[in-house]
C-alpha cells in the first residue's frame, strides 16, 4: 500500500545549520498491517507521520502510494472544531471534499460515531465532552473520510488518564477490523497488544523493527533495549527530620503525572507518607526510591534503612494506624537485607 | 494546612483545608485544642481537606475520645475518595458518624 523508500526531511535551524530529523527510513506497509513507532522523544516519529500524511515534504527520496489510496490522520492535540456539533464536524469533509449529499453524510458519519461508541453524542458540542469522549469523535470524523490507513500521533497522550483505556479500546477494534494503522505512541503495553509491526526509531531512523515479541522480549539492539526496558526512578536521601516533605510530595506528583500513572499517586504517597512516619528516627538515613516499568507498568516504592536490621514496618511497635494504612495501599511489600541495611520494597 | 472552628446551627465546626500528613499534624493537634473542651456537637468539614494521615486520623480519634464521655456527637462531612479510602481501611468509618 505504502513504500518508503530511503526517506529523508531535513530541517534549518534558527542558526541555518542543518538538523536531520529523519535519515534514510525505508519500509512497506501492507494491507491489514497496524505498525506501533516507539521511540524517544525526538527520534522522528511524528515527522514520519507527517510526511507519510503528506503534511511535510519530504527532503530525499520518496514515498510511493497506491494510486487512488486515501490515508487519514489523528492527531495528539484534539481538535475538533468548537462552534460545530460532533455530527457536523464528522459530515464536514464527506460534505466539503467528497461532495456527499447531507442526508448521506449523515448516515455515513453516525455510523462511523457508532463504531467509536458516540452515536448518543452525535448533537452534542464538543466543549461539553470530555478528552476521551472528543478523541473518539475526532477518530470518527477522520474515518467518514473512508480512509484506507489510518495514521494515529499519539492519540491518547493528551488525555486524563482515565480516558486512555475508552480510546484503546477504539483503536484496538479498529485493528481488528483489518483497518491499516501506524501509531505513534509512548503506551508500551498498549503497542504490544494492539500492533503487528513494531518500529523502534532512534535518531531518524528506523533502528530496529520485527513483531511485538521481538521488540517487547527480544531486542537486538542495546538501544532497542534500554528503551522498552526502562524504567524510570525518582530517588530521595532523608538523612533528618527537617527533611522538605512537601517537595517531595509535590516531586512525588509529577512524577506519577510524567509516567502516566496519576491514579496511583495517592497511593504512592500514603506509604511514603507513613514509612516516614514510622522511621521517624533519622539519625541513620534513609533512600526512598519509586520505580515505573512502562513495559510492565509496574510501580515500586523502596525504602532503605542504611544500618537497620528490621523493616519499620515489622517492628513489632510499629503504629497500627500507619501499617494499616501501608497494607491496604500497596499490593504487597517484602524485606531484602543488603550489607548497608534493610529494604522494604513496595508494589503499589 | 489550615483548620479554623467556628460556631454554626449550634455546632462546633472545624474546617479543614490542605494535607493533614505527617508534617502538617503537629500544628493541627494545637488548633484543634478548643474542641477537646467542647460542650457542643462537632462537626468535622473535610470538603477542602485532600489528604489525610495516620497522624491525621489521630487527631481526629483524640476529638472523638474527648466529646463521647460527655454525649457529644462527632460528625464528618465532605471527604474526598482518598480520605474515605483511608478511612476505610483502618475501620474509622465506624467510630465516626458521617452526615451528607
Amino acid at each position: 500500500m505504502i513504500t518508503v523508500t530511503n526517506l529523508s526531511k531535513t530541517f534549518l535551524d534558527p542558526d541555518n545549520c542543518r538538523v536531520d530529523t529523519l535519515n534514510g527510513v525505508t519500509f512497506h506497509l501492507s494491507k491489514g498491517e497496524v505498525v506501533g513507532v516507539i521511540g524517544p522523544s525526538g527520534a522522528g516519529k511524528s515527522i514520519l507521520l507527517r510526511c507519510m500524511a503528506g503534511l511535510e515534504h519530504p527532503t530525499g527520496e520518496e514515498i510511493k502510494v497506491t494510486p487512488g489510496m486515501r490515508i487519514g490522520m489523528v492527531f495528539q492535540h484534539l481538535n475538533l472544531f468548537s462552534h460545530l456539533t460532533v455530527l457536523e464536524n464528522v459530515t464536514l469533509a464527506p460534505i466539503k471534499l467528497l461532495g456527499m449529499g447531507r442526508q448521506e453524510a449523515e448516515e455515513l458519519a453516525m455510523s462511523m460515531l457508532r463504531r467509536v461508541g458516540m452515536s448518543e453524542h452525535a448533537r452534542r458540542m464538543p466543549s461539553t465532552l470530555s478528552g476521551g469522549q472528543q478523541q473518539r469523535a475526532a477518530i470518527a470524523r477522520t474515518l467518514a473520510m473512508k480512509p484506507d490507513v489510518l495514521l494515529m500521533d499519539e492519540p491518547t497522550s493528551s488525555l486524563d488518564p482515565t480516558m486512555v483505556d475508552e480510546v484503546q479500546g477504539v483503536v484496538s477494534s479498529l485493528a481488528q477490523e483489518g483497518m491499516t494503522m501506524v501509531i505513534v505512541t509512548h503506551e508500551m503495553r498498549f503497542a504490544n497488544a494492539v500492533c503487528n509491526r513494531i518500529f523502534f526509531m532512534h535518531e531518524g531512523c528506523v533502528l530496529e523493527e520485527g513483531a511485538p515479541e521481538q521488540i517487547f522480549e527480544n531486542p537486538r539492539m542495546p538501544q532497542t533495549r534500554a528503551f522498552v526496558q526502562r524504567i524510570r526512578c525518582l530517588e530521595f536521601n532523608i538523612s533528618s527530620g527537617d527533611f522538605d516533605f512537601y517537595d517531595m510530595r509535590s516531586q512525588i506528583k509529577q512524577f506519577c503525572i510524567r509516567c502516566s500513572i496519576a491514579e496511583k499517586m495517592g497511593e504512592v504517597t500514603h506509604v511514603v507518607d507513613e514509612m516516614f512516619a514510622l522511621i521517624s528516627d533519622f539519625r541513620n538515613p534513609i533512600h526512598i526510591e519509586v520505580n515505573h516499568s512502562d513495559l510492565k507498568q509496574e510501580t515500586t516504592v523502596t525504602v532503605l534503612q542504611y544500618g537497620a536490621e528490621v523493616s519499620a514496618l515489622d517492628n513489632p511497635d510499629a503504629d497500627e494506624l500507619a501499617v494499616m494504612i501501608i497494607r491496604g495501599m500497596s499490593k504487597s511489600s517484602k524485606t531484602e537485607h543488603t550489607p548497608e541495611g534493610v529494604k522494604t520494597i513496595f508494589e503499589i | 494546612m489550615t483548620t479554623t472552628i467556628k460556631e454554626q446551627n449550634g455546632e462546633l465546626v472545624a474546617f479543614f483545608e490542605g494535607s493533614l500528613d505527617t508534617a502538617a499534624s503537629l500544628q493541627t493537634e494545637k488548633d484543634i485544642q478548643p474542641l477537646l473542651t467542647a460542650d457542643k456537637n462537632i462537626l468535622l468539614n473535610c470538603e477542602k481537606l485532600e489528604y489525610i494521615s495516620s497522624s491525621g486520623l489521630r487527631i481526629f480519634l483524640q476529638i472523638l475520645k474527648a466529646a463521647k464521655p460527655r454525649g457529644l456527637h462527632v460528625f464528618v462531612t465532605g471527604m474526598n475518595k482518598d480520605i474515605l479510602k483511608v478511612f476505610s481501611l483502618t475501620g474509622f468509618n465506624n467510630l465516626l458518624e458521617f452526615r451528607d
